[in-house]
């Protein structure tokens, strides 16, 4: 009491009251405080009274002495909101047109940008189900280019597939791998059990550690053995359900087929059933058989460097280090090299990058395109941009008519930014019920995606945490940025001179709306000549000239059946003798196949003999005659000649230059050793497309092995080919009883080869359309704004003479200007994104002055049919409507 | 009664007002408050029931003046209304009543309660 100013109570409580504490009642509760405190200071010390003090604030704060303004703004908001509402409702309402271009639109572009992210997520998917995956690693072997200084970044030339003896090896030598799994090559087998007997053509040899290292669930048996014995097999369920029915197959027999180069026929054992591999493995099966099955019937293959049929995978530990152990490689690939002059070497692989970031061949499965995922995703985004470019469009052109009422809230005491808040919210309602729509049209697009992409799109699988995120947060952000531009400029309007009807030239505003129609109609024409180039890169593709024949070639696969090849002379006579069938010829591959690869030695121009690796086709008597292959140098294998069998090679025109000849005659006669048999080279061949035109026609030598074919090939007439193909079944089932009927069409089987292109193409079409559609509808919108915001003055131009002509010219002119601007942007940018496409392709087509022209000549008359419905219109109003109506 | 609810301490807190008359401020009340009930009682408390009394009608309030102790800032003055009268009153009645009907040896044990 004595000396009360010195004493002051502390400053937080004070702050956090008058923060906190009802303003009606903070004067008389401060007061009360401070003439308690004082008399408390004078009763205890001054440390406990500010204590106290404080304590008694805290205490104060009770729900009926604090600030009561939630319940005051409740009720102004609610108000102000329903308002909202309503006038957004009206909004809508009023203008159908406009509402419905742009809650479709934008709706279609939300959709396709829901199913882009679906099949980009499914990609992204892949392999991630393995539990261990972050530690699962795969080898790839290689052969170090001369120049490999220049090459060594690069794994294009690296293959998956490698031989068997590097797996043990690794266990051996590098303690931080904790378990190493091999597996054959994709192997075909015939399994029977009673009466049901199928060709399995995706089936692997696989090391028991399998179940150890990735995570594929067994319903039935032990993952520890179910495929250590030879002989075993391990099905999965729809396999197991294919050949047992309901039954349980655990400890039943399958009869096997030879398994041509990796295990003799035997009864394999039923040791377990796992469940379907998942859609999203970078390789599939419905069938492991015990790689011991492979080990005991050609072991000698397991020891040798050079032989190659395996892919192999490693587990690692926590502490690998893959820095470390790529330092290491060299080393370990000198001590296991077979000489000095091997240029074999091998890199590592990791799971994660197995199915979208790998460039090394023969792959054991099938392998994604990181670059088509950016291509779609770009699409999809410039799709969602069009769309939201006419949403920008139409609400700043619109603008104007709200004038009054933002004037009007103005002037009523509506700060700013609430009216922000209320056209970012009318924006965000259109979104919601753009999402509406887009969920609706992916609802009903899936099944359409599922055709185009090859795989199961399930709608349910796509409903999880990651998505609600993802879509609640697309759509804040297209509300927001749809809606900023005219919600910023709306608000800023003067209610003075809105009000006074002083609608100042929004200059800016117009201005704005042509750079963004521009910029709507460049993506167009950008997609719509990237069509253009893709359709014409794919008719050249499957019209061009492969060097032999592909039509109504008739391919019957029967695996390397022995009885099959031993009858082969038979089979060609029966065929050959029906009227519908040209000719027959046996391969161990057609174009478009698998084939392997050789090392082969031939005499140089210079006369040493040189060894160098190709592929090889092992054919028949008659496959250059009858694929109509063309002879440049030298003759075809023929019965005349009994040595052809051992002595002779036809080699294509590519192995002539790989040896250094330029003239292909020269060639004949040369000396060459392959597979353990000499003689000399007979024919050299026209360079055919064996593989697909993504790539150039590399060396290839056709030598003569009837014994070692997998396909019998039938030149087939055009007419009744449903019938010929009966009767060619019956010729086989009376020859070949004891095989399937397998039977395809070369054409299909080679553009298989192309099936992503395809994919691309349908994709590239669809999205193009969808994107000059979305942005017709904006255009349309625009027109039919500009034209009513004119009326009076085409009413007075027709009063004063004007015809149609001139008027639908008025309204269209400032429009196709804007397209042909368009144009002139789009085609650089769509011939250079157009030629790195083409640049995947060995054999491209040239792109042309023309495909732009058209591309723009669609996007033009696209745009000039859209605006002419609608200036056409007002051209034709009598003007005495427009003009009375003020 | 029924629609009024008047809790045992506000009763008290009411009481108290209706006795003070002029001085009856929050510090005051207060004070007297924890004369009687010879117990500590919080600031919150005080206020808190003060407000929903005059939140019901039972109290109205003015500012009194400030004095120097109080920082300046001014006090405020409670009154009772008429209703809160009636409504003491009735309470009282009620009360009387309750006691009338208990048996008078009980009565005797507990003479101190009826100065409330």
């Amino acid at each position: 009491m004595t000396q009360p100013e010195n004493i002051d109570p502390p400053k937080w409580p004070l702050k956090l009251l008058r923060l906190f504490l009802n303003k009606e009642y903070l004067e008389e509760i401060e007061g009360d405080m401070q003439e308690i405190f004082v008399e408390r200071v004078a009763q205890f010390s001054y440390k406990k009274a500010r204590r106290i003090y404080a304590w008694e604030t805290i205490k104060l704060l009770r729900p009926i002495l604090l600030k009561n303004l939630k319940r005051n703004a409740i009720f102004i908001n609610f108000a102000m909101y329903k308002n909202y509402l309503k006038i957004a409702w009206r909004n809508l309402i009023k203008k159908k047109a406009y509402s419905f271009i742009n809650i479709f639109g934008l709706g279609l572009g939300i959709a396709c940008c829901l199913l882009i992210f679906m099949f980009v997520q499914d990609e992204l998917s892949y392999d991630n189900y393995h539990e261990k995956g972050n530690r699962i690693y795969r080898v790839i072997h290689g052969w170090e280019a001369s120049d490999s200084l220049n090459r060594k970044a690069s794994t294009d030339s690296y293959w998956v597939w490698g031989n068997a003896p590097i797996g043990p090896a690794l266990k051996n030598e590098f303690p931080e791998i904790d378990k190493v799994v091999q597996f054959s090559g994709r192997a075909d087998i015939l399994l029977s059990v009673d009466d049901k007997l199928y060709q399995e053509d995706g089936v692997f040899f696989m090391d028991s550690t399998v179940f150890d290292v990735f995570s594929w669930k067994l319903i039935e048996g032990d993952p520890k053995t179910a495929l250590a014995a030879p002989y075993s097999i391990v099905l999965t369920q729809t396999t197991a359900r294919k050949y047992f029915g309901e039954e349980n197959p655990v400890g039943k027999l399958l009869k096997g087929s030879e398994s041509a180069g990796r295990a003799a026929a035997g009864d394999y054992l039923v040791t377990g059933v796992m469940e379907d591999v998942p859609a999203n493995s970078h390789f599939r099966f419905n069938a492991l058989l015990s790689l011991n099955t492979f080990r005991k019937s050609i072991p000698e293959i397991f020891n040798n460097w050079g032989y190659v049929d395996i892919y192999t995978y490693f587990l690692v530990n926590e502490q690998f280090d893959e820095r470390k152990f790529n330092a290491k490689i060299p080393a370990f690939v000198g001590r296991h090299r077979d000489g000095p002059d091997s240029k074999y070497v091998i890199a590592i692989e990791s799971l994660k990058n197995v199915y979208l970031r790998t460039d090394a061949q023969r792959q054991p499965g099938e392998t994604g395109s990181l670059s088509n995922i950016y291509v779609f995703s770009i699409i999809g985004l410039f799709i969602l941009v069009i769309a939201m470019i006419n949403f920008m469009n139409l609400s700043t052109a619109r603008s104007m008519e709200r004038g009054k009422e933002v004037g009007i809230r103005k002037s009523i005491g509506a700060a700013r930014g609430s009216l922000i808040t209320q056209f970012l919210g009318e924006s965000l309602i259109i979104v919601l019920l753009s999402m509406v729509v887009a969920i609706l049209i992916v609802a009903l697009a899936l099944p359409v995606m599922s055709d185009f992409t090859g795989k199961a799109f399930v709608i349910q699988n796509f409903i999880n945490w990651q998505t609600v995120p993802f879509m609640m947060g697309v759509m804040l952000l297209i509300g927001i940025v749809a809606g900023s531009y005219p919600a910023l400029i709306l608000s800023g309007f003067s209610p003075v001179m809105v009000l006074k009807g002083i609608t100042k030239s929004n200059k800016g505003g117009v201005n704005l709306r042509r750079v963004l129609v521009v910029f709507q109609f460049s993506l167009s024409i950008a997609l719509i000549a990237g069509t253009i180039i893709v359709y014409t890169q794919m008719n050249y593709l499957l019209d061009t000239n492969l060097g032999f024949d592909k039509e109504h070639m008739l391919i019957l696969d029967y695996n390397y059946d022995e009885a099959v090849n031993s009858k082969s002379e038979v089979l060609k006579i029966e065929m050959e003798a029906n009227p519908a069938i040209l000719s027959a010829a046996f391969s161990r591959s057609v174009p478009g196949s698998y084939f392997p690869n050789a090392g082969t030695e031939i005499q140089t121009p210079e006369g040493e003999m040189k060894m160098m690796g190709q592929p090889i086709f092992q054919v028949g008597i008659d496959f250059i005659n009858h694929f109509g292959l063309e002879l440049v140098a030298g003759r075809s294998y023929s019965r005349e000649h009994p040595s052809d069998s051992s002595k002779a090679l036809v080699i294509n025109e590519a192995t002539t230059r790989q040896y250094g000849y330029t003239n292909p005659a020269d060639i004949v006669g040369k000396k060459f050793s392959q597979w353990g048999r000499e003689g000399e080279v007979i024919g050299v061949v026209k360079d055919f497309n064996y593989t697909s035109l993504h790539r150039t026609i590399e060396p290839l030598t056709l030598p003569f092995e009837p014994y070692a074919s997998r396909y019998l090939s039938l030149k087939i007439k055009s007419e009744n080919i449903a019938q010929t193909i009966n009767e060619v079944q019956r010729v086989w089932s009376q020859l070949a009883p004891h095989r399937p009927f397998l039977y395809s069409f070369l054409n299909d089987d080679f553009d298989r080869q192309y099936r992503s292109d395809f994919i691309f193409r349908k994709l590239f079409t669809t999205f193009s359309c969808l994107a000059i559609f979305i942005a017709c509808l904006g255009l349309l919108g625009l027109a039919t704004y500009t034209a009513e915001q004119r009326t009076k003055e085409i009413g007075i131009r027709k009063v004063l003479g004007a015809n149609v002509q001139n008027i639908v010219l008025l309204l269209s002119n400032d429009f196709i200007k804007l397209v042909i601007v368009s144009i002139l942007i789009a085609t650089p940018i769509s011939w250079y994104a157009m030629n790195k496409w083409l640049e995947g392709f060995a054999y491209r087509m040239e792109i042309q002055a023309w495909m732009f022209l058209l591309a723009g000549f669609i996007a033009l008359s696209i745009a000039v049919f859209t605006i002419s419905y609608q200036s056409i219109k007002s051209a034709l109003t009598n003007p005495v409507n427009s003009l009375k109506s003020e | 009664m029924k629609k009024t609810k008047l809790g045992e301490f506000e009763e008290l807190v009411l009481l108290t007002v209706a006795g003070l008359q002029q001085e009856a401020y929050g510090v005051e009340i207060k004070r007297e408050l924890e004369y009687r009930l010879k117990d500590r009682l919080s600031v919150g408390s005080i206020q808190s029931a003060l407000k929903r009394m005059e939140e019901k009608g039972f109290l109205t309030s003015e500012f009194g003046e400030a004095t120097l102790k109080r920082g300046g800032k001014r006090k405020r003055i409670y009154t009772t209304t008429s209703y809160a009268h009636k409504v003491l009153n009735e309470m009282k009645d009620i009360r009387a009543g309750l006691w009338n009907s208990i048996p008078s040896s009980i009565e005797s044990l507990t003479p101190e309660l009826k100065v409330i």
